[in-house]
């Protein structure tokens, strides 16, 4: 298994990346990263210089208006050799057949992704690989790596989107209630429902509003027996400003194994105390109203 | 060219059959299994065999949802499930799954694969994409312009599919999982808790910065794309679809028969007058529904288009009755009460054939031919003397007191 880690920014590059063997940016059709096209080409560049992987998130909807600038991005990703695209648009399958980068591409599935026949139709047209969704059990998670082993990737740790919209809902609540309130480029934003406690993750941008949950997925205990199956395992920085806590995940992720999870998720704990939470892995959700 | 379609939904067989005597071209269904929507009633594999058959004598299609966010184990039965449909003669199938493409193209050959709005596609690249991976139909995202279906529908040869009204998900389609969170109900398979139209605290930080009497909502206006229907015809969309599986029978009547007349007229006229299109905006606005707007068919969805601490109906009539059968010689509807009137009300008739015609409720009689004054028992069957003729499947309706 690969052990990539989303660079939000340029600086934590040179600490973070020893750890890890390659690493995920973006700059336009994705969200929360904060680097322009020079800093992505210098971090591809730093990447190569340490044969480690540098890859592209391209992971939201594109507009017909914004297909331009859908192959103006493709011909900057062509110019500095990424090793792989991750995308959610099927705009971006056909745009990237052109430039004959399918093998490059990794569909990543959010949150409609469920199962081992459509990731087996994706990987059937010709692309590298998939992300799964993150609203499994863990035993649809082996079922899909026993599956299909070495195609699959996984989000392995970070806080989960739940939610995407083309609406600005901050924008939009701040004109509704008549406040000016700067909350651009802000990832210090939450939501509470009026009926509940946890605080969930929100930010907008020029693309529109996304909601995360409000704990930290982590899964130390369970990647030891997938790791052989996975192809890549994705740790998602997104609102986690400690470099050394991530430095710390990316070291567990690489040397846990069956015999030393429970001690490796244990000190873990123990040291960097937080809202943790399996997802669901051990906890099905309800197909339909009870 | 082909005449633009009217794609109607249906929970359950009796809304199906309506939808279609009201003017509907197809209507979209779900059965018992594979299908989002999991409150709506949902039809049994004989209903699907009945409605097909209905349809047929229509000149109707029918296609059935399965369009659920699959699961490994949620495959189980599909084979037969398609093969079934097959035989039935169901025109098509809604899927998000593209997996079950080559599957429908070996299992079930005579039907179509229509590809869910839960796939987003929003550009003629992803047309494109999903066309060569069989779809025979595209239903576009609802986050879409105008202008940007019309440079779509430019772009690309196979039939695109929009929405033009009903409920729109405030988030792309199939990528909220708030609910899943919230209520441990999977919104992709048929759970949705509509978590997006709870109210909601905004912090920074630890400070609260959203108003106590005004928190924040996702909620958005459903979807009322009337003033659009003659440029989605020009841009040669082949199907207009309302949405709506939850919905009762006079929503489903009412509305589609405003599209259905619109339609027409646009093709006989060639377009539609300012007065007419606020005539059938008026019509709409009799059917039970939430404050409406354009959504994203006019570009940007601002704080107008959301709600806001309100939720309620803008329904400007109230469904009273449904008439089961007619008697000319005594000039007698057989009528199911469905919500309060009384003996002296001015009541308005529509169906099928029949436009907006009022009478005052005058002769009123119950089963055993007593007197009736207030009519006030759901599903109580009466007898009502109307001053012209109508038909089985009319509806009955007066101007709500709001």
């Amino acid at each position: 298994m690969e052990l990539l880690f989303t660079l939000r920014k340029l600086e934590p590059l040179e600490k973070l990346l020893p750890f890890a063997d390659g690493v995920i940016a973006g700059k336009h059709f994705t969200t929360g990263y904060h680097l322009s096209l020079e800093e992505m080409r210098q971090a591809a560049r730093f990447c190569k210089t340490f044969h480690k992987k540098f890859y592209i998130a391209m992971d939201d909807f594109i507009c017909e208006d914004e297909k331009m600038l859908m192959y103006d991005y493709l011909d900057f990703i062509d110019s500095i050799d990424a090793d792989g695209i991750f995308f959610h648009d099927l705009g971006v399958y056909n745009a990237a057949k052109s430039y004959g980068m399918l093998s490059k591409l990794i569909y990543d599935g959010k949150t409609v992704l469920c199962n081992s026949f459509d990731s087996a139709f994706f990987l059937e047209k010709g692309i590298d690989s998939v992300v799964f969704s993150r609203e499994l059990t863990l035993e649809e998670v082996k079922g899909i790596v026993h599956n299909l082993p070495g195609r699959v990737d996984m989000q392995i740790f970070g806080h989960l989107r739940m939610s995407y919209s083309k609406r600005n809902f901050l924008t939009n609540y701040f004109r509704q209630i008549g406040r000016d309130y700067d909350f651009k480029g802000k990832e210090t934003l939450t939501l509470v429902e009026e009926q509940r406690e946890y605080k969930m993750p929100i930010v907008e941008d020029e693309d529109g509003t996304y909601i995360y949950t409000d704990y930290i997925f982590e899964m130390f205990s369970e990647i030891a027996e997938l790791k052989d199956g996975l192809k890549r395992g994705i740790v998602d920085t997104l609102f986690i400003e400690d470099d050394a806590l991530i430095a710390q995940v990316l070291r567990d992720y690489k040397r846990v194994s069956s015999s030393n999870a429970g001690f490796i998720r244990d000190s873990f704990l123990h040291n960097h105390p937080g809202n943790y939470s399996s997802g669901y892995l051990y906890q099905k959700t309800n197909i339909v109203k009870e | 060219m082909n005449k633009i379609e009217l794609l109607a939904p249906a929970k359950d067989l009796e809304k199906a059959k309506i939808a279609i005597m009201y003017g509907a071209d197809a209507v979209y269904v779900g059965g018992k299994f594979y299908s989002l929507r999991s409150r709506a009633s949902n039809f049994s594999l004989e209903d699907l065999k009945e409605l097909s058959q209905f349809a047929k004598r229509y000149g109707a299609k029918v296609f059935v949802t399965v369009n659920i966010v699959f699961h490994d184990d949620d495959y189980q039965g599909i084979r037969e499930y398609l093969r079934y449909l097959d035989k039935i003669g169901i025109d098509a199938v809604i899927i998000s799954s593209l997996a079950l493409i080559p599957e429908v193209k070996k299992e079930a050959p005579h039907i179509e694969c229509h590809i869910s709005t839960q796939l987003s596609s929003l550009n003629s690249s992803a047309v494109r994409t999903l066309k060569e991976f069989g779809a025979d139909r595209i239903v576009l995202g609802r986050e879409a312009s105008m202008a940007q279906i019309e440079q779509i529908a430019k772009k690309v040869s196979v039939p695109l599919e929009v929405f033009i009204h009903g409920g729109m998900c405030s988030n792309y389609s199939g990528r909220c999982v708030l609910s899943n969170r919230m209520t441990l109900r999977d919104a992709n398979r048929g759970g949705c808790a509509h978590s997006c139209r709870w109210k909601y605290h905004l912090y920074d930080g630890d400070r609260e910065i959203s108003e106590k009497d005004c928190l924040l909502s996702m909620s958005s206006k459903d979807l009322r794309a009337s003033a659009y229907v003659e440029r989605m015809i020009r841009a040669g969309i082949a199907s207009l679809k309302i949405e709506g599986r939850m919905k009762s029978e006079y929503y489903i009547g009412q509305v589609v028969k405003t599209y259905r007349k619109m339609i027409d007229e646009i093709y006989e006229k060639g377009s539609l007058s300012f007065d007419r299109l606020q005539y059938y905006d008026l019509e709409l606005s009799k059917a039970e529904n939430r404050p409406a707007d354009d959504g994203f068919l006019s570009g940007d969805c601002d704080n107008t288009k959301h709600l806001y601490g309100v939720n309620g109906a803008g329904v400007t009539h109230d469904y009273v009755g449904f008439i089961h059968d007619f008697d000319p010689r005594r000039n007698i509807a057989f009528v199911e009460v469905k919500n309060v009137f009384a003996r002296g009300d001015e009541l308005e008739v529509f169906g099928p054939k029949i436009d907006n015609r009022r009478f005052i409720a005058e002769v009123m009689f119950d089963e055993d031919y007593e007197p009736v004054e207030l009519a006030n028992r759901p599903t109580q069957l009466l007898m009502v003397r109307m001053p012209f003729a109508a038909e089985k499947g009319d509806m009955i309706r007066k101007a709500a007191k709001r």
